[in-house]
């Protein structure tokens, strides 16, 4: 059989392979800082003994979708959203950092600050534990105050700030657990004073959910192109077959 | 199969459960005392299909590969322990907490439950109930013949007898908070139940200490913002077509290849 019919198959597994990361994204349209993932195509050209006449058809996930996701506001005192750049410092499942958009947090019994999933908020010098306190404050620059357990009002204390990091977008990365972290280089970025945070607002996926659906859709379409060609060269055998027929 | 089949899937239970905490939140927004939830999602973990920097041939590597995500998972609802507004209702055993802090609740079983639902009755023996007939923690217990009754706003209770004019004290109302009220476990009736994650309960005296104050004659409304909750509930909707949207291509796809090879 002609080798058309195996472009035409890779062509439609890239492209189911493509509709499965775009349903990803819609998936997670809802998850608080989400960041979408980009799913490209690229031309493998085969090289072989002979000219590259063929290339077949690749998916890659290039990079993730850095743009900031809206802010939702809450109303919430630990609710946080990073304003502009950064990311904030969290601790991974095996305790080592990694870096997260999300800002759903709230206080365990022993006053570690977590995430939304659970997982503990970096401060100044490792996981934040916040005293016993009848109010806190997140400030714009991370800092969080509190006013510790029958204080008065003139009696806020700084207790510690939010690790809030700015990577370089170009050499970060989305790992298999969710969270981002540098690609090359030192695994834990230095913390950045400049970066701004507003308490209160929690920020939402940055999903476009209208891109993604024009894509799934475009690449359905596609995908029915590539079968129309594996038929198409099924069609081309058969009639060659037939040719050497001796009717 | 197409993996967007089950993807979409998982998209499609998140948005259901997020659908039922906005229905529940709506259909409580006049309860009193009652703390709005939220759902929170996390995405799936991701599978490698494709390392970053294989060799494409001998010389070449693959600038980026691929990562494909498995969904979204539900991790929970959340409370949200935002005050409520307060609503004068000058009923003498309305009391509201203004302020961090829970009334305790006397259960039949001989828990304590928590609540912040302060509309109080009197029973037949003459102690402070709950709307559903559970006794206030510590008991209050008002004599016949009263006339008027005062609850300041540091819990204290005292009672101004028919006939008399020095007013004579009933007891303390006690308030007890959690470092991570977030972490209680609803049961219904407007209570909640101390859990693992919410730390055990410090008990003080309302209005000192960081506790909030009694405010007799008022009660704290629920704290959903009816705006907020529709606004959730188009975007939930809008997402859960989108992820059926999904469903229907997969299906769509796997159909038109049986169909025509």
């Amino acid at each position: 059989m002609d080798r058309a019919v195996y472009i035409a198959m890779t062509g439609a597994k890239n492209n189911m392979l493509s509709q499965t990361s775009h349903s990803n994204n819609l998936a997670n349209a809802r998850t608080y800082g989400f960041k979408a993932d980009w799913a490209q195509a690229r031309a493998i050209p085969v090289w072989g003994e002979f000219h590259p006449s063929r290339a077949y058809a690749l998916t890659e996930r290039p990079a993730s979708d850095f743009n900031d996701g809206a802010l939702i506001e809450t109303g919430n005192e630990l609710d946080t959203a990073i304003a502009g750049d950064g990311y904030f410092a969290i601790l991974d499942a095996e305790g080592q950092e990694a870096y997260s958009r999300r800002g759903d947090f709230s206080v365990t019994p022993l006053g570690e600050l977590i995430n939304g999933v659970g997982q503990p908020v970096v401060g100044q010098g490792g996981p934040i534990v916040l005293p016993p306190y009848e109010k806190v404050e997140i400030g714009n620059d991370g800092i969080i105050s509190i006013r510790p357990a029958g204080a008065g009002p003139n009696q806020m204390v700084a207790v510690d700030a939010l690790k809030i990091v700015n990577p370089d977008l170009q050499n970060f990365e989305k790992g298999t657990d969710g969270l981002m972290r540098p690609v090359q280089g030192p695994a834990i970025l230095p913390a950045d004073p400049l970066l701004s945070v507003v308490s209160g607002f929690v920020e939402g996926s940055n999903v476009n959910s209208v891109a993604e659906l024009t894509n799934l859709l475009s690449l359905n379409r596609q995908y029915e192109t590539q079968i129309k060609m594996m038929k198409t060269a099924d069609d081309i055998s058969r009639s060659s077959e037939r040719i050497l027929q001796l009717s | 199969m197409h993996k967007a089949l089950w993807v979409g899937k998982t998209g499609l239970e998140a948005q259901d459960i997020a659908l039922a905490t906005i229905s529940n939140n709506l259909a409580n927004a006049s309860t009193t005392g009652y703390k709005k939830e939220r759902a929170v999602f996390e995405d799936l973990i991701y599978q490698v299909q494709r390392q970053p920097g294989a060799q494409s041939s001998q010389n070449t590597q693959l600038p980026s590969g691929l990562q494909l995500g498995t969904g979204v998972r539900t991790v929970g609802t959340q409370k949200q322990f935002v005050q409520g507004d307060l609503n004068m209702t000058e009923q003498p055993l309305d009391m509201a907490i203004n302020g961090r802090g829970f009334f305790q609740i006397l259960m039949p079983d001989g828990n304590i439950s928590y609540t912040r639902d302060g509309t109080f009755h009197i029973d037949s023996e003459g102690n402070l109930v709950t709307a559903n007939g559970y006794l206030l923690e510590p008991n209050i217990q008002v004599p016949e013949q009263t006339k008027t009754i005062t609850v300041g706003t540091d819990g204290i209770v005292t009672a101004v007898s028919a006939g008399e004019t020095d007013p004579v004290e009933l007891g303390n109302i006690d308030v007890v908070d959690f470092v991570n009220p977030a972490g209680l476990q609803a049961i219904g009736n407007n209570l909640f139940l101390e859990t693992a994650a919410s730390g055990a309960p410090a008990a003080g005296v309302p209005s000192l200490d960081g506790f909030g104050s009694i405010i007799q004659g008022a009660l704290e409304n629920s704290n959903v913002t009816i705006v907020e909750e529709m606004v959730d509930m188009i975007s939930t909707q809008r997402a859960y077509e989108m992820n059926s949207k999904v469903v229907s291509t997969a299906d769509q796809m796997l159909g038109f290849i049986t169909s025509n090879l």
